[in-house]
């Protein structure tokens, strides 16, 4: 039996849960580490091995040339758009990078869903080794804001993990679904999700149905470079400098050291959400110290900006959903960066109610997956999620001006379709480019692809394709073409513009496949040839041996011809060879080693003799 | 917007005839989308304007049960489909229906009375004057905003604020007179009235709202100048 998990693919942590069938609830599943929080770290190790999660964490401080983190910053995302990132992560990016990033670790390159994949398969190793059984389909959360690009790559992260996605739910409505598993309340619930990397707010309507409960989104907005690591940079832009001008130090040739910096300044911001003031002690290469008491006043005030930056996407959502912040029955809060009193103090202004922090911020979204993927697999459909597409769906029109087709906050799935003709005679194809965002001008919406309908040589005018455009339940799009003269379904090539075509995924199916068998051959090959190794020292010190002459010459041709073909095995890669050698050298020498036997128990005996006298 | 037609004289699964609904009424499997009889034959409506929000939503909310890609998740990828594209379709069609400016409008459309991206942006002959006086006082608030004169800007900022009330307090008018036209429509179809008279009703609808569109921007000019929102 296969099992089916909910996860969390966040910036700074992931998570795995299930539902539990004999208690009907969700729960995390824990790592090795005894922690539920999988750190969502890579690292390329130096015999060119992936580790993930803890253990690629601790190489953060020791090989941060070979480990990457925040990777989820850089998902469905193109070269352009993370020049801003740059300055603050020290991702090293292929300057080649065209339509998919390329990061690198060690001498090794990788895309973001590959990263991404590599920590999906460390918590669904966590899982599998938790029911002793393979898990192999999920249910992955996505921050609501996400557009599309960043959305398929999610999914494709999924399937490099060898995991089928059954569907890709907005964080802040698992987390709404999580909480509303203990309540009667039905109404309108606000979920304020601000996380490591991203922030999101949803707007949400609670029915009570015949049939169950209908959690339906009536309006979703957000940013997706917005979280708790832009107060850790924050921070850390204030002590670099300070360190600068007071201790004349700068951290250019000591990555390291900027990283331990990083961790203290976090525990500080950590410490700040219960005590009042704390102080920083972090002592620099070369011996000076920086020492710096920081108060939660002065914390507040300085991150005030960032917080504030929470309120513009919040009041949208509020406007959208047509509703007023007094409105809302329940305010719930999700997101490590919750846990700030500041933001805390803010929401509950905003609100007039004090909101929800009874389960712990960290793990709602994750539970709220894994209801989801429960309510998928076991067919029980007690509760519907009525999700919205966060972003306008849109066309190029002549003059760059988008044509709107599907509004944002719209449920669903959704579609639009359109009618598309030819504007010169013999013209052979239409060229359709689909953008994402609520700007008037393409140059300022998100290019998701751009693609052309084939169409027969006729006089202008005369062709007719209906192209129909559909946002799934997971919030990706799909496109499809009709030629309505032929009445046949045109195949449209869609070029994502910033994400895995269909061969490149295919291809790095295959490689990881090839990897993981290739990983397996590499390892049983030094294991076959350690194994030769002392098979063939221990052969040599037998013929060395006096006792050795009492083997005849065919049995010492034998043997010489059965190292003779080990050593040649051993120069091959092929470590099946390797293991048959060694059994035929093993044949070869059982006289051999009779003889020696014999004598080492003669030896001893007459030991024992002597030991007598 | 149509609903595609895709139309399949046969059940798909079991031969039989499917009977129009969303399921097939002798297996119950899932069904193609129709012939485009849209979307208020989408819910089991008749074209009728002045409809029933409540029933509406209850109507949307026991489809979507029925029709979303949850409960379709371990099946084939071609039923898959088709509940992708009938679910997208129910989303699509409530959405314009539960709104009654975006209801009448798709009506019209389907009848070929509205085009879309066509409708006259012409200023109603009794309101010219308004019109004027309003277009002069936005203008007028903006120069002395960028003037810093605070006292004239505060003045103009009232002047402005009454007269966006006035333009509020029309379109409210021009909603009445949409929704007594809905119901001169419904009468009209339940005594099964002739095509003339159908088109009378639909120019008549199509006439209010252009103005309502014209008016309805205007206030939101006002609204955008007083708050000084910047564009979504």
């Amino acid at each position: 039996m296969s099992r089916t998990v909910g996860i969390d693919l966040g910036t700074t942590f992931s998570l795995v849960a299930w539902v539990n069938p004999e208690t009907g609830r969700p729960e995390c599943i824990r790592g090795p580490y005894g922690s539920t929080l999988c750190p969502s770290v890579v690292s390329l190790d130096e015999d060119g091995r992936i580790v993930a999660g803890e253990p690629a964490r601790r190489r953060l401080l020791t090989q941060p040339e070979r480990t990457i983190y925040s990777v989820k910053r850089l998902m469905g995302r193109g070269v352009a758009d993370v020049q801003d990132e740059l300055r603050l992560f020290p991702f090293r990016i292929d300057p080649e990078s065209r339509n998919v990033i390329r990061v690198r670790l060690g001498d090794r390159f990788f895309t973001p869903p590959e990263i991404s994949a590599c920590i999906l398969r460390e918590v669904k190793g966590w899982a599998e080794e938790f029911f002793h059984e393979p898990v192999t389909r999920a249910v992955i959360t996505v921050p609501a804001y996400f557009n599309d690009a960043q959305r398929q790559a999610t999914k494709d992260a999924g399937r490099l993990a060898g995991l089928e996605v059954l569907r890709l739910v907005n964080e802040p409505t698992a987390a709404a679904l999580a909480y509303g598993l203990d309540r009667e309340q039905r109404g309108l619930v606000a979920v304020y999700d601000f996380g490591g990397g991203t922030f999101d707010v949803s707007i949400l309507k609670l029915i009570a149905a015949g049939e169950g409960d209908i959690y339906q989104v009536l309006a979703t907005s957000g940013d997706t470079h917005l979280g708790g690591d832009d107060i850790d940079n924050l921070l850390l832009d204030l002590a670099r400098g300070e360190i600068r001008r007071d201790l004349g130090f700068d951290f250019g040739d000591y990555p390291e050291s900027l990283q331990d910096l990083r961790k203290a300044l976090i525990a500080a911001k950590h410490e700040l959400s219960h005590a009042d003031e704390t102080t920083i002690r972090f002592l620099l290469p070369g011996g000076l110290a920086y020492v710096r008491r920081l108060t939660r006043e002065e914390f507040e005030r300085r991150i005030a900006p960032i917080v504030d930056r929470t309120f513009g996407p919040v009041r949208q959502a509020l406007s959208d959903a047509k509703c007023k912040p007094s409105e809302m029955d329940e305010v719930v809060m999700v997101g490590g960066s919750t846990r700030i009193p500041l933001v805390r103090r803010r929401v509950e202004e905003l609100f007039g109610r004090p909101p929800h922090v009874e389960l712990d911020p960290d793990e709602v979204v994750v539970l709220g997956a894994a209801v989801q993927a429960n309510i998928l697999t076991t067919g029980v459909q007690d509760t519907l999620l009525l999700d919205v597409t966060p972003l306008s769906l849109g066309l190029e029109t002549m003059g760059g001006v988008v044509a709107k087709l599907i509004p944002r906050n719209s449920t669903i799935p959704a579609s639009a379709e359109e009618l598309f003709t030819t504007g010169v005679d013999n013209q052979t194809g239409i060229d359709l480019h689909v953008l994402q965002g609520e700007r008037e001008l393409a140059r300022d919406c998100r290019s998701l692809a751009r693609f052309r309908l084939p169409v027969e040589p006729a006089p202008a005018g005369m062709a007719r394709v209906e192209v129909r455009f559909t946002i799934d339940a997971s919030g990706i799009l799909q496109v499809r073409a009709r030629d309505l003269k032929t009445g046949q379904e045109r195949s449209a090539d869609v070029q994502p513009s910033y994400g895995l075509s269909g061969p490149e995924i295919e291809r790095m199916l295959v490689e990881s496949i090839d990897f993981a068998e290739q990983d397996f051959a590499e390892r049983q090959l030094i294991e076959a040839r350690n194994e030769a190794e002392t098979i063939l020292h221990a052969t040599e010190k037998s013929l060395a041996d006096a006792e050795s002459e009492l083997l005849d010459p065919s049995e010492r041709a034998s043997i010489s011809g059965a190292m003779v073909a080990l050593r040649q095995a051993m120069a091959g890669t092929d470590y099946r060879l390797v293991r048959e050698r060694t059994d035929e050298l093993n044949q070869a020498t059982t006289h051999l080693a009779e003889l020696l036997m014999d004598r080492a128990i003669r030896s001893a005996l007459e030991g024992k003799k002597l030991a007598e006298i | 917007m149509s609903v595609s037609s895709v139309a399949s004289p046969a059940c798909w699964n079991c031969g039989a005839p499917p009977g129009g609904g969303h399921f097939c009424i002798g297996c119950g499997k899932i069904q193609p989308l129709a012939a485009a009889d849209g979307y208020f034959a989408f819910f089991g409506l008749p074209e009728k304007l002045d409809l029933d929000a409540a029933d509406l939503d209850r109507r949307y909310l026991a489809l979507s049960w029925k029709l979303h890609p949850d409960n379709f998740v371990r099946a084939e990828e071609f039923e898959r489909n088709l509940s992708l594209d009938r679910s997208s379709v129910l989303n699509d069609a409530y959405r314009v229906l539960r709104d009654p400016v975006s209801r009448a409008e798709y009506l019209l459309a389907r009848h070929g009375v509205r085009k879309e991206g066509q409708t006259k942006q012409q200023a109603p002959p009794e309101l010219l004057e308004e019109v004027f006086e309003l277009n002069e006082s936005l203008e007028e608030l903006r120069a002395a905003r960028l003037s810093g004169d605070a006292a004239e800007s505060a003045a103009l900022g009232k002047r402005l604020e009454a007269a966006g009330r006035n333009f509020q307090a029309k379109l409210a008018e021009v909603d009445a007179e949409l929704a007594a036209a809905f119901r001169e429509w419904d009468a009209a179809l339940d005594r099964s009235a002739g095509e003339d008279e159908r088109a009378r009703l639909m120019a008549r609808m199509n006439e209010i709202l252009n103005r309502r569109s014209y008016i309805r921007n205007l206030v939101a000019g006002v609204t955008h100048e007083l708050d000084g929102a910047p564009d979504a």
